[in-house]
């Protein structure tokens, strides 16, 4: 076996109890349909199978089930996948497993199987700490509900949480995220993301973002910077725009996207970068059932990325985290010049939107905030600068 | 050679709308000039957009024979007129190629703005006006009220003007009567030394410039030697022949009251100017025909392609309308904020919106243009004078000894109660009240002496959404009056934009100023940095605003790793970035500059 070659997994579970204002995921709303439900997992474990077998010396060593909500689906039918994972792939004894959950279907029963089965961590959606904002926002459950979800998590044994919140919603104020902010607190995760309400396309929230009295983009900024030095204080570092964690506690997961790792996905609208390419299930769940059955097309997309997009996927990625991009890193990665790039980040090092620290550069959280601008013009500064290799 | 008594040389002239074109239509098909399976509705008009507006842009010119009552064939030639204001000189060297008018007036709408103007370009011409009353088939035409306005307000005997429909073919042989019968046959000695004057001129890739004419003593034959006496230029004619609604016949010679056109390789329409007079090199006439001016361009603006890339093709469609259009004038502009472009001269408003409208209709370009701008005379202290046709070029304020602007007489027709709201406008605008007639219970005649540089912006819009619709407007040119002017630049950042700098009466300025800052703060988007907005006069800052810095722009979730969504995204925003213009390190959207230009609609 090759040496170091490791790979993230992740399953997408398209199942909801209810579709959220806001949610532009692939995703089915309503009732559980067992036999749907039982009809994919067979989807699933037959897909596993036949990828696993182009996989056989790379290492797993972090899955991830999103969603959709996964804790909806039911731990059989997770216990099932995972169970499939760990027959057809390496996955590492200190893999981290993350199962994305929602406070209104989580049971103490169900998360210690889970945990058994090798789930060790939990992302659980609680959004926000006042009851009407969830309402509003056509969230399934209560805050009470996610405060004792947290308590249930750990009782059945997960020292790994995750909270996700929300800003920036509909009618709120600055002082009612601090308020937010303060109370997850307490409830003690190991990470936390805050994400930035957007209104999507073709959501139901897009059809009434007009009259939603949504905070404007200096009061969305305002709350940001206050969360990003909020946390900061409680003692979650800021590792990436939206993610915070205790020392040691990142999602590898996530981090896998942002440095360019491989990973596998698995399920209707799942992405991989894998060998070379990145490719994408349709988002069409009847479809992927059938495809994977009866050998039909399943791929939306998939596209071989040549080594000069990579350079951008590079810029893009990551400088997304904090720990930004490196000179030494991107000149033998790509064999392109840094300069140009190093001439531009000096520029928005001296408005405040970027910092260089230990021989890397990196977005400052008022340059995370404009980072498509930023970004965008670092692209065309690659693009426009010739590689090394030509010279 | 037709004989002089079968000939009858006609204009029609009308407002804009009421019917001249389909009249025209229906007396081709009753001289079956064309066949019917042929004919397409308003066959003079050739060009889509004239169509679509319902417009003449260029005259035509077309032969008809028509068997009258009497049994008698007579050769009709019906010479198009131009319906716009702007072209008022076009109109007026159509005229004086006939011997009468046709004036078509809407049963329901009588009179209007350019029905008098039309009228009094004719009678100056010393035509014989023949008024016909169009649109009866409406059930608001008020036949019989319209040929007392007729009479009353413009003096001409209409109690037997024939009352038709043109759309439904009513009556249409009564207006070819009257033509046959009062429209005086043309005189004109074709032993004389030749003379003909030149009325239109197109452009045709195979033979060069083809010229209407209209002569007016002696013979025009093939293989003649011409001059255009006041261009001077000489050329051998090719061919001379007749214009018919679809194509043209050859024929060997052109005499003395006929009309037709020629070609003869000519290669520049510059070299046959409208109203120019065309003699022989042999035997040439003593003195030209009256009435030759040069078409001054009256309007200028800069006309920059949205991508700089198309520099070229904005060159090469401007060469292209320019074969066509003599009045139409360019020539190259840098400017540093919007690259490589052309300063155009035109007639009028109306002339300037069509060349901006076939630029991007038929050339597919993309345009941005800088304000309008008429033509001022500034005397300098050290007395030499300056026409100025573009900011760029206007003197520093401490150097200008006197400043003068183009002033015009405006007449304005509308409904009484709407003449309040157009007093208001017109005084806004620094109008100064003439005088007001009645023409009949439901409508005013208001006159204004109004600086050009108050209408060319929009003027005529205004007045049509305050009156809804109902007012039309006609102008002409009353010559130069001082006024205090200034140049007013924008700076963005600290930079002044060139293509935004104006010329204003001063005691505009600030009211200008302020609309144009807050505009520009509106449809500029904002960027990473704070971005001030000036307007200033000679390094005097009078109004800013601020564009807030953007501090919000970020794509919160890459979720499940798909990050095509974000590669969209940032694709999405350099297409964006491509369709603006760098200033510095400002960007500026195309339509800030159209927004700062529509400034006055809305007051």
């Amino acid at each position: 076996m090759e040496q170091g070659k490791t790979l993230g997994i992740y399953v997408h579970i398209p199942f909801c109890r209810s579709k959220c204002e806001y949610c532009d995921f692939y995703s089915i709303g309503g009732s559980r349909d067992r036999d749907l439900m039982d009809r994919y997992v067979q989807a699933l474990v037959t897909h596993i199978r036949e990828t696993a077998r182009g996989a056989g010396d790379y290492l797993v060593d972090t899955v991830y089930f999103g969603g959709g909500t996964p804790s909806f689906f039911g731990a059989d039918g997770l216990k099932r996948i995972l169970g499939e994972l760990y027959k057809r792939f390496d996955i590492a004894p200190d893999a981290e497993i993350t199962m994305e959950a929602n406070p209104d279907s989580v049971s103490l029963r169900e998360l210690r199987a889970l945990r058994r089965a090798g789930f060790n961590r939990i992302s659980l959606g609680v959004q926000n700490d006042a009851d009407e904002m969830l309402k509003a926002l056509g969230r399934p459950h209560t805050y009470g509900q996610a405060v004792s979800a947290v308590r249930v998590a750990r009782e059945a044994g997960f020292d790994n949480l995750s909270l996700d919140l929300m800003y920036g919603l509909p009618n709120q104020t600055r002082a009612q995220w601090m308020n937010t902010l303060r109370h997850v607190v307490e409830l003690k995760p190991e990470h936390l993301s805050c994400y930035g309400l957007k209104v999507e396309p073709g959501t139901p929230l897009a059809g009434y973002e007009d009259c939603a009295n949504l905070p404007d983009d200096d009061a969305q900024a305002d709350m940001y910077l206050y969360a990003v030095s909020a946390l900061e204080s409680y003692g979650y570092n800021q590792y990436e725009i939206s993610n915070f964690a205790r020392t040691g506690f990142e999602s590898l997961h996530n981090l896998r996207y942002w440095l360019g790792g491989e990973y596998l996905g698995f399920g209707p609208a799942a992405a991989s970068n894998f060998a070379g390419k990145r490719f994408t299930c349709a988002p069409d769940l009847p479809g992927y059932i059938d495809g994977i059955a009866h050998g039909g097309a399943i791929l939306s997309e998939c596209v071989q990325i040549p080594m000069r997009e990579r350079a951008g996927e590079y810029l893009m990625l990551r400088l997304r985290t904090a720990a930004g991009i490196e000179e030494e890193e991107y000149v033998k990665t790509f064999l392109m010049a840094f300069r140009p790039l190093e001439r531009e980040l000096k520029q928005y090092a001296e408005q405040g939107f970027a910092e260089y620290q230990r021989g890397r550069w990196r977005l400052t959280p008022k340059g995370f905030l404009v980072s498509n601008q930023i970004i965008g013009k670092l692209l065309d500064t690659q693009h426009a600068s010739s590689t090394l290799s030509k010279k | 050679m037709t004989d002089l008594g079968k000939l009858r040389n006609f204009s029609i002239i009308a407002h804009i709308d009421h019917g001249k074109s389909t009249l025209s239509d229906r007396l081709i098909e009753l001289c079956h000039g064309v066949e019917q399976r042929e004919m397409e509705n308003q066959l003079l008009d050739n060009m889509d957009l004239e169509r679509e507006r319902g417009i003449t842009i260029k005259a035509r010119a077309i032969r008809l024979v028509y068997t009258a009552q009497n049994g008698e064939d007579y050769v009709l030639n019906l010479i198009d007129t131009p319906g716009h204001v702007d072209f008022n000189y076009e109109v007026s060297r159509s005229l004086a190629a006939c011997e009468g008018a046709v004036l078509v007036v809407d049963a329901a709408q009588g009179i209007e703005a350019q029905t008098l103007a039309n009228a009094y370009l004719a009678v100056d011409a010393n035509l014989e006006v023949l008024p016909v009353v169009n649109k009866i088939d409406l059930p608001a035409a008020r036949p019989e009220e319209v040929k007392h306005e007729i009479e009353d307000v413009i003096g001409l005997p209409a109690m037997d003007a024939p009352e038709i429909s043109a759309k439904n073919g009513i009556n249409i042989s009564a207006v070819l009567e009257d033509i046959v019968a009062h429209v005086p046959a043309p005189t004109g000695d074709r032993s004389a030394p030749m003379r003909a004057l030149i009325f239109d001129s197109q452009y045709d890739a195979y033979r060069g410039v083809i010229v209407y004419l209209r002569v007016m003593d002696g013979v025009i034959r093939t293989g003649d030697e011409v001059r255009m006496m006041a261009s001077g230029a000489r050329y051998r004619v090719l061919e001379v022949g007749y214009l018919h609604p679809i194509g043209m016949t050859p024929t060997d010679a052109l005499g003395a009251g006929e009309v037709g056109y020629f070609t003869a390789s000519i290669k520049d329409v510059a070299d046959t100017k409208v109203g120019d007079t065309v003699t022989s090199v042999q035997n040439p006439a003593a003195s030209p025909l009256p009435g030759y001016h040069e078409a001054q361009p009256m309007v200028y603006c800069g006309i920059y392609p949205a991508d700089g890339a198309r520099y070229a093709d904005l060159k090469d469609a401007l060469e292209k309308l320019k074969l066509n259009d003599a009045s139409l004038s360019y020539e190259p502009e840098t400017s540093t904020a919007l690259g490589f472009g052309f300063r155009c001269g035109f007639l009028g408003l109306l002339h300037m919106e069509i060349i901006e409208e076939r630029l991007e209709r038929e050339f597919n370009l993309d345009l941005i243009t800088t304000a309008p701008n008429v033509v001022y005379r500034i005397t300098k202290t050290d007395h030499t004078v300056l026409l100025v046709d573009n900011p760029a070029d206007f003197p520093p304020t401490v150097e200008i000894e006197q400043g003068e602007e183009p002033f015009v007489k405006a007449s304005i027709i509308a409904p009484p109660e709407y003449v309040g709201s157009i007093m208001d406008m017109c005084q806004n605008r620094r109008g100064e009240y003439q005088d007001m007639t009645y023409l009949d219970k439901t409508r005013v005649e208001i006159h204004y002496i109004m600086p050009l540089n108050e209408i060319i912006y929009d003027f005529f819009d205004a007045l049509k959404s305050k009156t809804r619709g109902y007012a039309s407007l006609d102008y002409t040119l009353v010559g130069y009056r001082p006024s205090k002017l200034v140049k007013l630049d924008i700076l963005l950042n600290g930079d002044v934009i060139d293509a935004l700098s104006f010329i204003v009466f001063e005691e505009r300025a600030y009211q200008r100023a302020r609309k144009i800052v807050e505009k520009l703060k509106d449809n500029i988007p904002r960027q990473m940095f704070e971005i001030p907005v000036q307007a200033a006069i000679g390094g005097k800052v009078i109004a800013r605003e601020t564009i807030k810095a953007l501090r919000k722009d970020v794509l919160a979730k890459c979720y499940g790793g798909d990050i095509t969504r974000k590669k969209k995204l940032l694709e999405k925003q350099k297409e964006g970035k491509k369709k603006m213009r760098q200033f510095g390190t400002v960007s500026v959207p195309g339509e800030a500059f159209m927004a700062v230009l529509k400034l006055d609609s809305e007051d």
